[in-house]
């Protein structure tokens, strides 16, 4: 039963599937690393962004460029709300870790009682179809949404790692995520980096909600569920390593995919969490990969005893 | 009156979900939201038990609140060995994943919910006796809350949350002080939840989602965080006020996500304009002598 | 005279900084050792290593013969180690009699069970530590301030406090990290006769101190430490004359 075809199919519809993961995964990694917050608000980001499209094109009939542009606004919006009137108050006041815990997850709830307030609990589409033309290429079904979505994710993560690698504010990020304090010494304004992180992952869950929203119905309560594989990405993929993370969500995927040839499909769903729960017990801090050296780290010559240790002679 | 005793009973619950809630949030200083879960695990091992298996209800009950403990450390062991943070990830996907569970599987009763609980005494008995103990209950689970958190165990959980290498340094075990008091919190929780099954005699899956999360923060948050009588008052207030809603006659469609709209954003309003809730805690901890006056000042 | 610490083949490095290369040391009981070194000479990562806050890469500490490796920073203190912090460390949502009153090595209160099933036991173990603490606060001249928040005491104070902290372990190794920074006045002498006590009644201390006089005044023999290495070992004095220590200390 287990053909070459239905492999080469079962990769392909994870790399399809992948393009949406891949960029939540993202989206979730980047503040973490960036801001060094959990950012359950995404599941906020993500509801809104769907919403807004899911407006414009199936209720208002509006083209679907425009509704890419709501999901983009939509998104935009939440996350510089979050970021402005939360986050910023909260490292204000120093609050403690649980409190910006607290606010990230209730933001997402509350969006998602607003969007059932607003829209209804049952499922809804962004085209009044998800059926997409399949194609037939060398035995495997390609469908028309897999390359656009595919080749818009590899566009995302290029244009990523490009501003991470040779834009200022991109490597100012860098630069704050390892090490906050001395990129104040710096001069890097810490504020500014955390907004447009934020921006960033906006843009990055927008993109995705988009193609998601395109190929599958969304409830209120999705997102949150997609929020969580992003988690686990996030967390096998090692804290903080960003290409790490983005791999781990398109394994999850191909596992999560092949799954249906050993698992009833009711019980699809609950992969998820054992996802989740391996990742915690097994890979909390990611999986370790033999060291590379590292770009960033600095090298500091192993002290001799000919060295000029600096010293306060006061406190003698 | 019946509708009072539902009424009371109800309330009652959240008193003992929200002081218990109190103890791992606030005085523990461990971020869960499955505090839902290990209700909906009291209730389901409570009346599974009776029903099932013929247990008779005094001793399902106290069974449920055993799983729920047991589930608790298991959650806890894992999550907490790393660092507080995973609990948090480790408690939703928890939630989720074992509320998928139950609304996949037949001996649950699936999604559709779970019928014919026994009732904890015979019909003939009067219905004021089950708000009693209720009531009973949630005063011994308040009483219970505070003589820890005011005894020689909550000095160390405040040690604990002020600095967690100084303690372990002391020589106090700092993630066996951790799961016991998560633990502690979700038995008495689902002991609650082992009070309801055999009241209501129905359970269903949807009961146990994260609206009651935020309904229970909701209540410590807007009660006061580490205060005796806080999450008392938040019991008290948040279930009166989605009952008014009830009265409203609305849809159950709109109903939910209005009492959902309702809980979050009272948080969120209380954690930026009034963050130590409506009872503030005193800044310094103080021993059970001491102890009548914390909170009031 | 026996050794109450022993330290072999130490090594811990971060990145490219080496905190331990190689140390070998004895702590031994009733003696005082000071130890001194210039900033970042790796003071504080030796203690870090010794109580567990920190893994050696390689080498072993043994505490009364029985090794500590692999072992959690609880279970180190429960043998009977007990440290300060350079940076305080109190908890300063306890008041200063509460502070000590976490800290004995054993605290009955700590079990749930034992709280549920035993609480006498627990009773009578909290009075009989908050007899221990208040006599060490008299000891230290804290008494006044046994009810106040240690958040709210002056550094000095502070810094006592977590001295007087450590002292409610029993330890049979005391590990003090800069007691005398930011100190003044009545609490030098203090510190001087509560550490000569206690090795008296035969704990092996080990201080780490940037004030020269006051280790002078009290270590029976001092350590000088380089870049991860104990470059020297003798009377403090000696250690004080010897000008190329002195040259690397200021990095003339
Ligand atoms: N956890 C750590 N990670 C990385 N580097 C560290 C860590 N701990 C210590 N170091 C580095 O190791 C070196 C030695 O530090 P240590 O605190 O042991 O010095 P010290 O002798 O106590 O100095 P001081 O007199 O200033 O207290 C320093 O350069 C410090 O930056
Ligand atoms: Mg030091």
């Amino acid at each position: 039963m287990l053909s070459a075809d239905i492999i080469a199919q079962i990769l392909w519809t994870s790399l399809a599937t992948s393009s949406y993961a891949v960029l939540f995964a993202l989206a979730f990694a980047l503040v973490l690393k960036v801001n060094r917050v959990f950012n359950f608000a995404q599941a906020a980001m993500m509801t809104v962004s769907f919403y807004a499209a899911h407006a414009t094109v199936a209720l208002a009939g509006l083209p679907s460029w425009l509704g890419f542009l709501a999901a983009l606004a939509g998104s935009l919006a939440i996350a510089l709300l979050i970021e402005v009137l939360g986050f910023r108050t909260l490292r204000r006041r120093r609050a403690a870790q649980m409190f910006v815990f607290i606010f990230t997850l209730i933001i997402s709830e509350l969006v998602a009682y607003i969007a059932m307030l607003v829209f209804g609990t049952w499922p809804a589409t962004i085209f009044p179809s998800l059926f997409w033309p399949v194609t037939l290429v060398g035995g495997i079904a390609v469908s028309a949404w897999d390359l656009p979505a595919v080749g818009a994710m590899l566009l995302a993560v290029a244009a990523l790692f490009g501003f991470l690698r040779f834009a200022r504010m991109g490597q100012f990020m860098v630069a704050v995520s390892d090490n906050p304090d001395l990129a104040e010494l710096y001069g890097i304004a810490k504020e500014r980096v955390f907004l447009f992180a934020m921006v960033i992952s906006a843009l990055l869950v927008a993109l995705a909600m988009f193609l998601y929203g395109t190929r599958a119905q969304v409830q209120p309560t999705t997102s949150i569920e997609l929020m969580l594989f992003a988690i686990a990405a996030t967390i096998i993929g090692g804290i903080g390593n960003l290409w790490g993370a983005a791999i781990t969500a398109l394994l999850l995927g191909v596992v999560q995919n092949a799954s249906v040839l050993f698992i009833p499909s009711e019980w699809q769903g609950f992969l998820l969490y054992v996802f989740l729960f391996l990742a915690i017990v097994f890979f909390p801090n990611g999986i370790r990969l033999p060291q590379r050296s590292r770009r960033l780290t600095r090298k500091t010559p192993t002290p001799t005893l000919d060295a000029s240790p600096t010293s306060d002679p006061q406190k003698v | 009156m019946e509708y009072l005793y539902t009424i009371i009973i109800l309330v009652g619950l959240y008193v003992v979900l929200a002081s218990s809630f109190n103890l791992v949030i606030g005085y523990a200083g461990l971020i869960s939201i499955a505090h839902p879960v290990f209700y909906a695990i009291g209730a389901y091992g409570s009346a599974l038990l009776a029903r099932d298996f013929g247990w008779p209800a005094p001793l399902a009950m106290l069974a449920g609140a055993l799983l729920a403990v047991a589930a608790s450390i298991l959650l806890a062991l894992p999550s907490l060995r790393v660092s507080g943070d995973y609990l948090l990830i480790a408690s939703i996907g928890f939630q989720l994943g074992l509320l998928e569970i139950i609304k996949n599987v037949s001996w649950t009763g699936g999604a559709g919910g779970l019928t014919n609980i026994p009732a904890a005494f015979a019909p003939s008995t009067p219905h004021w006796v089950y708000a009693v103990i209720v009531v009973v209950v949630a005063a011994l689970s308040v009483l219970a809350v505070r003589a820890v958190a005011h005894g020689a165990y909550g000095r160390a959980m405040s040690a604990l949350r002020d600095d967690e290498l100084a303690f372990s340094m002391l020589g106090r075990n700092a993630v066996a002080m951790k799961v016991g008091s998560f633990a502690l919190g979700c038995g008495l929780a689902g002991f609650a939840g082992a009070l309801y099954a055999h009241q209501f005699r129905y359970l269903a899956p949807d009961q146990f989602e994260i609206l009651q999360s935020s309904a229970i923060l909701t209540m410590v948050v807007v009660g006061g965080l580490r205060t005796t009588w806080g999450p008392v008052v938040g019991a008290v207030m948040l279930q009166a006020l989605p009952q008014a809603i009830t009265f409203m006659n609305l849809p159950p469609s709109l109903l939910g996500p209005l009492q959902g709209l309702l809980f979050t954003g009272l948080v969120l309003v209380f954690m930026f304009i009034r963050p130590q809730g409506l009872i503030p805690a005193a800044d310094v901890w103080t021993g059970a002598k001491e102890a009548h006056d914390v909170g009031r000042r | 005279m026996s050794a109450v610490v022993e330290i072999r083949g130490l090594e811990k490095r971060f990145g490219g900084i080496v905190v331990a290369d190689g140390i070998d040391l004895t702590l031994t009981a009733g003696r005082v050792l000071g130890l001194i070194g210039p900033n970042g000479a790796g003071k504080t990562s030796l203690f870090n290593l010794i109580s567990g806050v920190v893994r050696p890469d390689a080498g072993s500490v043994r505490l009364d013969g029985r090794p500590l490796d692999g072992m959690k920073m609880h279970q180190r203190a429960r043998l009977g180690l007990s440290r300060t912090w350079q940076n305080l460390r109190l908890f300063p949502s306890l008041s200063v009699l509460d502070n000590l009153m976490v800290a004995p090595r054993r605290y009955a209160g700590e079990s749930l069970l034992r709280l549920a099933f035993f609480p006498g036991v627990v009773r009578q173990a909290e009075a009989e530590s908050r007899r221990k603490a208040l006599q060490i606060l008299e000891r230290t001249g804290l008494a006044d301030v046994a009810n106040k928040p240690a958040g709210g005491l002056t550094f000095g104070q502070q810094k006592l406090v977590g001295v007087a902290r450590a002292l409610m372990n029993d330890a049979r190794c005391l590990l003090l990290d800069e007691p005398m920074a930011g100190v003044e006045g009545q609490a030098y002498q203090t510190i001087q006769n509560v550490v000569r006590d206690l090795a008296a009644s035969g704990v092996a201390v080990c201080v780490v101190e940037h004030n020269v006089a006051f280790i002078r005044d009290l270590c029976d023999e001092g350590v000088f430490m380089f870049a991860g290495r104990v470059l020297a070992r003798g009377a403090v004095a000696d250690l004080i004359a010897d000008p190329r220590l002195t040259e690397l200390y200021f990095g003339t």
